[in-house]
């Protein structure tokens, strides 16, 4: 009988939901999947400061500490260059295509604006945005 | 799959066992990207693994005496089998001085206990007090005069401490608050009352034999940051106090070895006459009569976990050679390294005697008072009938040579490097991997220390001697034995010193003398027999450095595989190296770079002899990438004919009538004769 070669199915991606809540279909954990897990995963990085992770001090970046410059567009570049040097450095499910942050002067924030191909599954280019705003 | 390895203490392999255990048993597929919200919850988990697995093995160590790092539990440890490590000592210098009382009515002047003198100058920055444990009563002279002689004084600062025993307080501790204390100066008093002028003094407790419920001792142990606790009876093993004793220990905080070979003191106490004054005039200079010695530091944990198993094994008596081993640090602290066995043991055999080398931390040899001291202090642990003898030490040197190779683009200079590698053969010099009877030089270790000094050292090419010191009996006839206890390396198998147009030398190099019969400076060589296992030894002298001339055969034999030179009897008139008495160095190159101290052999590495030469590594500096200028270093010995001074002979003419040497000779023919008696057989 021939050997046949071995069935691989990608399950795709599944992360777990930080809510903690439960699904009321099957009462498991509320689970990511996908897009947003991933859109989850790139801003628990943008957000993660560097050392917060045990044991791996690289992981992370320093928006948090950008926050704190002055407010400008010069900043604004320093984020921008930060959030793609740290998903391009962390993040292997996701090619990058874009990533935009304007300084809003009026709500003392920055808007940021990532775009992005997910490697690996079918889907369209993401987009991401979320706001970043310093808070003591 | 289950988690299997508990005791892991790496992070990264516990979320590894993790992330191994998701893959398995789960749907979720995000643990292996570091920004999922799954990512964090392993690195919570492995955390806290990581905190459980290091305490669980922190707690395991320090539960054993083998593995405790904390010196509490070291010494609670010890404890538990009746050991109580040795305390620092302080040292000791012995004083004179005199007092002019001719202008007083004084009969005699007492120098009150506490501090006597200050040492004169700074030693580390530091000025030493030095005091005396009890009151020192002499008369005054008929001259007026009062003298005091000899007198011991104690580094230290001299403390007292009170307590008031209390019923009310059943948990009544009685610490000595003090670190550094020297224990063996404690004493403690102990009054009815405060107020009781009848006091007794209570002895430290050693052995339960002769304890009854009224015993007037006190325990002594080690309490956390190297101070001490006194604990009494309890009305069964001695006299349990009670309320209201007034309980008095004075004892001496001193700064151990630190305090060593200070010889200039300054007064400082005080004295008082018969009648109560205060004295402060008529006192000369303090005249030394030894200086400062014998101070030494607290017992260390590595010490601890050998001495502790060895002394309860023992149970305090000596009849195994290793019950001596233990023992002698006890009653002589300043020992660094002991080495005991039984005279059965020698050939021929000294039946019902215990030879002992000790050496101590300062110095080289004990002198004969200690010894005296010892051996009466080691009757109290030993077999009756048994003799004690204790021998002096028989010193193995090894030297090294080192060509270290270093990449010039990560050194500042050459001279750092070198700076660097010969600090660190200090250091391993005087690590307790040698420095003690049973030593074995590593030679790969030794190696590696070398290669682990800078990141700029690239490799090393080291070449080991053995060296024994042998003391020459000057204008007599001698007979010598020098052990080396380690095969000798054949690198002459018979040939003459050059051959092929190369200096190759002899397997033995020694330093110059002078023997009776022949006038030049005269070195040993060897030649060996056909076995390549025995060979004789030769004198020869030297026409140039390179040139050397065969003045007399047959003057004793070597063993190249016990690594044993015999003389015949030889009489030596002067030796050209000098170390507070005339020497003969004798070199050899061992046939194992591994070398072993052999029984009462003690191994030293011997850093002044010791040479270090930094090499340009052209290669890995990038300088000479091809290698083409690359410098070689030959890993075999090479050199010097003959070792120390080079003296060649001044006339062409050589000398004869060497036969006297070896005639009208009468010696023991005891080889083993274990000290430099005057039968002339001399064992080293």
């Amino acid at each position: 009988m021939p050997i046949q070669p071995a069935q691989r199915t990608g399950q795709g991606f599944i992360d777990i939901s930080a809510s903690f809540q439960i699904n009321p279909l099957n009462d498991d954990l509320i689970a990511l999947k996908n897009e947003s897990a991933i859109a989850r995963a790139l801003k628990n990085l943008v957000l993660t400061v560097p050392g917060e992770k045990p044991f791996q001090p690289d992981v992370g970046s320093n928006v948090s500490a950008l926050l704190f410059e002055n407010f400008d567009k010069l900043t604004a570049d320093s984020i921008q260059s930060e959030i793609e040097y740290t998903i391009n450095q962390f993040e292997p499910r996701v090619e990058l295509n874009k990533v935009t942050v304007e300084a809003d002067f009026d709500n003392y924030e920055f808007n940021c604006t990532v775009e992005y191909y997910i490697v690996g599954i079918d889907a369209p280019q993401q987009q991401l945005t979320f706001a970043l705003e310093p808070n003591r | 799959m289950p988690l299997v390895n508990f005791s892991n203490v790496n992070f990264d392999q516990i979320k590894q066992s993790l992330k191994d255990y998701l893959k398995a048993n789960s749907n979720f597929t995000d643990y292996d990207f570091e920004g999922s919200n799954l990512s964090t919850i392993i690195d919570a988990l492995a955390y806290n693994t990581y905190i459980t697995s290091y305490n669980a093995n922190m707690v395991s160590n320090e539960v054993f005496l083998d593995s405790a790092t904390l010196r509490e539990n070291v010494v609670s440890l010890a404890r538990n089998i009746g050991y109580v490590p040795r305390s620092r000592k302080s040292a000791v210098a012995n004083i004179s001085f005199s007092v002019d009382a001719s202008n007083t009515s004084a009969v005699a002047l007492t120098l009150k206990a506490g501090i006597v003198a200050i040492s004169n100058k700074q030693v580390n920055g530091t000025s030493y007090v030095f005091s005396i444990i009890d009151d020192i009563t002499v008369p005054v002279e008929s001259s007026g005069v009062a003298f005091f002689n000899n007198v011991n004084i104690y580094e230290g600062t001299y403390v007292t401490q009170n307590w008031t025993v209390s019923s009310r307080n059943p948990n009544q501790k009685y610490y000595l608050t003090n670190s550094g204390i020297d224990t063996s100066r404690l004493k403690v008093v102990v009054r009815e009352s405060q107020q009781s002028t009848v006091s007794r003094t209570y002895s430290q407790f050693n052995s339960l034999v002769g304890v009854t419920p009224t015993s007037t001792i006190y325990y002594l142990q080690e309490a956390p940051g190297e101070r001490y606790e006194l604990l009494f009876g309890d009305n069964v093993f001695g006299a349990k106090l009670q309320e209201p004793n007034y309980v008095t220990a004075s004892y001496l905080t001193c700064n151990g070895p630190d305090a060593n070979g200070i010889g200039a003191f300054t007064y400082a106490g005080r004295l008082i006459d018969n009648e109560g004054t205060v004295v402060t005039r008529g006192i000369s200079l303090l005249a030394t009569n030894s200086a400062s010695q014998g101070g030494t530091s607290i017992e260390s944990m590595d010490s601890i976990r050998k001495y502790s198993p060895q002394i309860y094994a023992s149970q305090n008596r000596a009849v195994t050679a290793a019950d001596y081993e233990a023992v002698v640090p006890q009653v002589y602290p300043e020992a660094e390294s002991v080495s005991a066995f039984g005279g059965e043991e020698l050939d021929p055999p000294a039946y019902g005697k215990v030879f002992i080398s000790i050496k101590p931390y300062n110095g080289v040899y004990l002198s004969s008072d200690i010894k005296r001291n010892l051996q009466a202090e080691l009757r109290k642990y030993s077999v009756a009938g048994i003799i004690t003898e204790i021998i002096d030490l028989k010193y193995l040197y090894i030297e090294s040579d080192s060509r270290v190779y270093y990449n010039s683009n990560l050194a500042s200079s050459a001279a750092a490097v070198k700076a660097i590698v010969n600090q660190n053969i200090i250091n391993y010099a005087d690590s307790s991997q040698l420095n003690k009877f049973g030593a074995r030089f590593k030679y790969s270790k030794f190696q590696n220390v070398i290669d682990n000094s800078h990141e700029a050292v690239t490799s090393n090419i080291t070449n080991i001697v053995m060296r024994r010191d042998m003391a020459a009996a000057l204008n007599q006839f001698a007979e010598y034995e020098i052990c080396f206890g380690n095969r000798f390396h054949i690198k002459n198998h018979g040939h003459s010193s050059v051959y092929n147009g190369t200096i190759i030398g002899y397997n033995i190099k020694s330093s110059g003398f002078k023997v009776s019969g022949i006038s030049e400076t005269v070195y040993f060589g060897d030649s060996p027999n056909m076995d390549q296992k025995t060979g004789t030894i030769f004198l020869f002298k030297l026409r140039s450095p390179t040139e050397p001339v065969i003045v007399k055969r047959g003057i004793g034999t070597i063993d190249y595989v016990k690594g044993e030179i015999k003389l015949n009897p030889i009489k030596i008139l002067s030796t050209t190296l000098t170390k507070g008495q005339p020497v003969i160095e004798i070199s050899v190159t061992p046939y194992s770079n591994d070398v072993i101290g052999l029984q009462d052999l003690y191994l030293q590495l011997d850093t002044s002899k010791s040479i270090v030469n930094v090499v340009l590594d052209g290669i890995d500096s990038g300088d000479d990438v091809s290698g083409s200028n690359y410098i070689v270093s030959s890993s075999y010995s090479n050199g010097s004919l003959v070792r120390g001074p080079i003296v060649v002979e001044t006339t062409q003419s050589t000398s004869t009538g060497t036969s006297a040497v070896t005639t009208s000779v009468s010696v023991s023919g005891g080889s083993q004769t274990t000290t430099t008696s005057t039968s002339g057989g001399t064992t080293y």
